[in-house]
């Protein structure tokens, strides 16, 4: 109904700092996931502190202890009722901003212009190394009118040598064509994590994600990636958002009746929406492989056609032509111009706080 | 009205303002502004910085003065709302206020300070953990966390470790006497006072070789107890007014400018010279330049640089703007103020100071 590109930070009127989450979003309010909240409007035990802007925030992170999250999220819940969209396209829930609580939106296109206005001089060794980047990336031909910073390189909350850089990319085909730049593009401060790094980093940092890989697929799945990498010894990411004339769906052309938790297989007939949030592959010869929470109305005449993710790590799993498992929420589309097709959906802000957080995945085979 | 000094407001139009003074007219909180955008105005003549997603330029009133003039000027033309005219002064003064429905927010140094002493150890990163053992250190002095604040780029989250300063806030002119006193006899593994060399970088910056003698400069400095280094990290300590203890009142008293002068006297009474503006009472005051000898009564300043500069019994000596004070109750008598803003962009600049002066001087 209404694009609002992803990625963007907002500041809201009850001081809490969100970013949005997707690119095309229901009318009146901005989905977003919240990644500061006031301490004194709710405490959040289990979750991390940081000071900013005078206050101390707690840090919604989705990865917190499942029990800490679902107690967090229901005091958010009911204190900020308002910041919830039960949504009636997909009977699923949205952390969302209402337009009439936006206090401030940090444009990200806009702050790299102004960043790249600052004489070299004036710029700290971690805002150079941005403006390094930057230039960096564009020899990939994509002009940086299309690109953005954000969360703190943007705010300017950075902590050198530990702050990740966030570029934002607009456009899907200039997200693919960095990404694709980056396969064979050579800079000196340029590391891409090797397989021996990858390894390691699997064995140090187990995730819910990453239980379903065995050390070998995680290392393959993520070398070929280049959405994340170190660039003068600093993390950057880069997050491809769609213009508003190229959003993947529009928000109520489509029903969405959950169906319950399945693992399907597939072969991947296209994978260019795969880079943005919600990014998904559409995928042909679609099976149900499992069904995870006993569904009783799989209809097998209708073909399952997508995977769906809301979450980064699955986000360029996979290309055309390959073959994908995937679990999540089993969804039943009904277009309103179109017929009927299954999709799965991996990553909806609910499966954070149930069992659907181990169980969903998405890999090539 | 009173508004608390070295509090933090960023404006609708992008601003980032220091609340400058404790006093404030009643329709505006005069202020300093410190990051202004510069998409209606700026100069490569100031220095930049990239602060909330804008290119800003950093206002520092040592700069080129040819520059800084223009872009005052400028600054004036754009943003007429934010230029204070003050109907107690006579005299072409230039003050910088926040109209009230300019203001986006509030930065309160003592609730930062309060929000960030609550946080878990865990989660702060080095330069909160040093502000967080610096303000562990001065609560020894008997002050209470309550009379305490953080301001500037650790109360706004745009500090960078190793090379931010940390900037104290102590509310009431008694606690911050208090905390000098304490500051005077304490020691800490972490403290260092400024040196000689640290104290001629400073004196470098604000090109005073005219006016002090080095060795005069760091004796007048080296008293002070408002700067040093803890954890490395360089602290400045302000003292600002409690509502009650403001030492003069907006609108009780008229300004006339009279001219440039330099007097001398003896500093009868400096208690309110640890905050700004601020004010040594003298006695036995003697022009001898710019104007006919009067009885000045006060040497006032705008610029920190003379916070706790003379004590009682020692002799002052200062180059500044004579004025008549006219109080609305009691007898009118004469001032020096040095530091108004104008003066930067003036003559002035270079010629006013506050020193101490040795008797044979």
């Amino acid at each position: 109904m209404a694009h609002f590109y992803e990625s963007t930070l907002i500041d809201t009127t009850d001081g809490f700092q969100c970013k949005s989450y997707a690119n095309e979003h229901p009318q009146g309010c901005v989905i977003v996931k919240p990644k500061y909240v006031p301490k004194e409007a709710i405490a959040g035990e289990g979750l991390k502190y940081r000071f900013l802007f005078e206050k101390c925030l707690v840090r919604f992170n989705l990865f917190a202890k499942k029990e800490d999250l679902n107690n967090y999220v229901s005091q958010f819940r009911k204190k900020f009722p308002d910041y919830i969209y039960d949504c009636p396209l997909t009977n699923n829930w949205f952390f969302v901003v209402p337009k009439n609580k936006i206090k401030a939106v940090h444009d990200c296109r806009k702050g790299l212009r102004e960043l790249l206005n600052v004489p070299e001089k004036d710029l700290d060794p971690y805002l150079r190394l941005v403006r390094e980047l930057v230039d960096f990336l564009a020899k990939s031909g994509v002009d940086s009118k299309n690109l953005g910073i954000t969360h703190s390189t943007l705010l300017g909350n950075y902590t050198p040598g530990k702050s990740d850089i966030d570029i934002v990319i607009y456009g899907k085909a200039n997200g693919w064509k960095i990404l694709d730049y980056l396969k064979n593009a050579n800079h000196s401060k340029l590391h891409w994590k090797t397989d021996g790094e990858w390894a390691e980093y699997y064995k140090e940092h187990k995730t819910s994600e990453s239980l379903h890989f065995t050390e070998q697929e995680y290392v393959r799945h993520m070398s070929r990636k280049r959405y994340e990498g170190m660039f003068g010894g600093t993390v950057f990411t880069l997050f491809t958002v769609e213009e508003p004339n190229e959003t993947w769906f529009k928000w109520g052309e489509e029903k969405y009746e959950p169906v319950g938790t399945a693992t399907i297989n597939g072969t991947v007939s296209s994978h260019y929406n795969s880079h943005v949030r919600p990014g998904f592959y559409e995928i042909e010869n679609g099976s149900l492989l499992k069904n995870e929470s006993g569904i009783k109305k799989f209809d097998g005449k209708i073909p399952i056609k997508r995977v769906v993710t809301y979450s980064i790590p699955f986000v360029q799993q996979a290309i055309q032509g390959e073959k994908i498992k995937a679990c999540g929420l089993l969804e039943l589309v009904t277009p309103k111009k179109a017929k009927p097709y299954y999709r799965i959906v991996i990553g909806y802000f609910d499966a954070y706080l149930n069992d659907r957080r181990e169980k969903e995945f998405l890999k090539v085979v | 009205m009173h508004f608390y000094e070295s509090s933090i407001i960023t404006t609708i139009d992008g601003l980032h303002c220091q609340v400058y003074g404790n006093e404030h007219p009643v329709n505006g909180i005069l202020v300093k502004p410190k990051y202004i955008p510069t998409e209606k105005l700026h100069s490569d003549a100031l220095p930049y910085r990239f602060i909330s997603g804008r290119r800003m330029n950093r206002l520092n009133f040592w700069a080129d003065k040819k520059y800084l003039k223009k872009y005052i000027e400028e600054f004036k033309a754009e943003y007429p709302e934010y230029i204070y005219k003050s109907t107690v002064h006579q005299g072409n003064r230039l003050f910088f206020s926040v109209p009230i429905n300019k203001i986006e927010r509030i930065y309160f140094p003592k609730k930062g300070l309060s929000e960030l002493m609550g946080m878990p150890a865990n989660s702060l990163d080095e330069h909160l953990k040093t502000v967080h053992e610096f303000v562990n250190f001065l609560l020894g002095s008997g002050l209470k966390l309550n009379d305490f604040g953080v301001t500037y780029s650790t109360l706004m989250g745009h500090y960078l470790s190793n090379r931010s300063d940390i900037n104290i806030v102590v509310y009431g002119k008694n606690n911050f006497w208090k905390l000098m006193d304490f500051l005077k006899k304490s020691s800490h593994p972490l403290l260092r006072w400024k040196n000689d060399e640290d104290w001629m970088q400073f004196y470098s910056g604000r090109n005073r070789f005219a006016i002090f003698t080095k060795e005069q400069f760091l004796k007048n400095m080296d008293r002070k107890k408002s700067e040093g280094f803890f954890n490395n990290t360089l602290f400045i300590i302000f003292g600002v007014e409690n509502e009650g203890e403001v030492w003069f009142k907006w609108n009780e008293e008229m300004y006339k400018e009279l001219s440039l002068v330099t007097v001398q006297g003896t500093v009868a009474d400096n208690f309110n010279s640890v905050v700004r503006p601020g004010c040594y009472e003298i006695k036995g005051s003697k022009i001898t330049d710019g104007h006919e000898d009067v009885p000045v009564k006060k040497i006032v300043f705008y610029s920190r640089d003379y916070c706790m500069l003379a004590y009682n019994g020692e002799h002052i000596e200062a180059c500044g703007l004579l004025e008549l004070v006219t109080p609305k109750t009691g007898e009118s008598y004469y001032r020096v103020v040095v530091g108004y803003f104008d003066a930067y962009i003036s003559d002035r600049r270079e010629k006013e100071y506050a020193r101490v002066v040795n008797d044979d001087q």
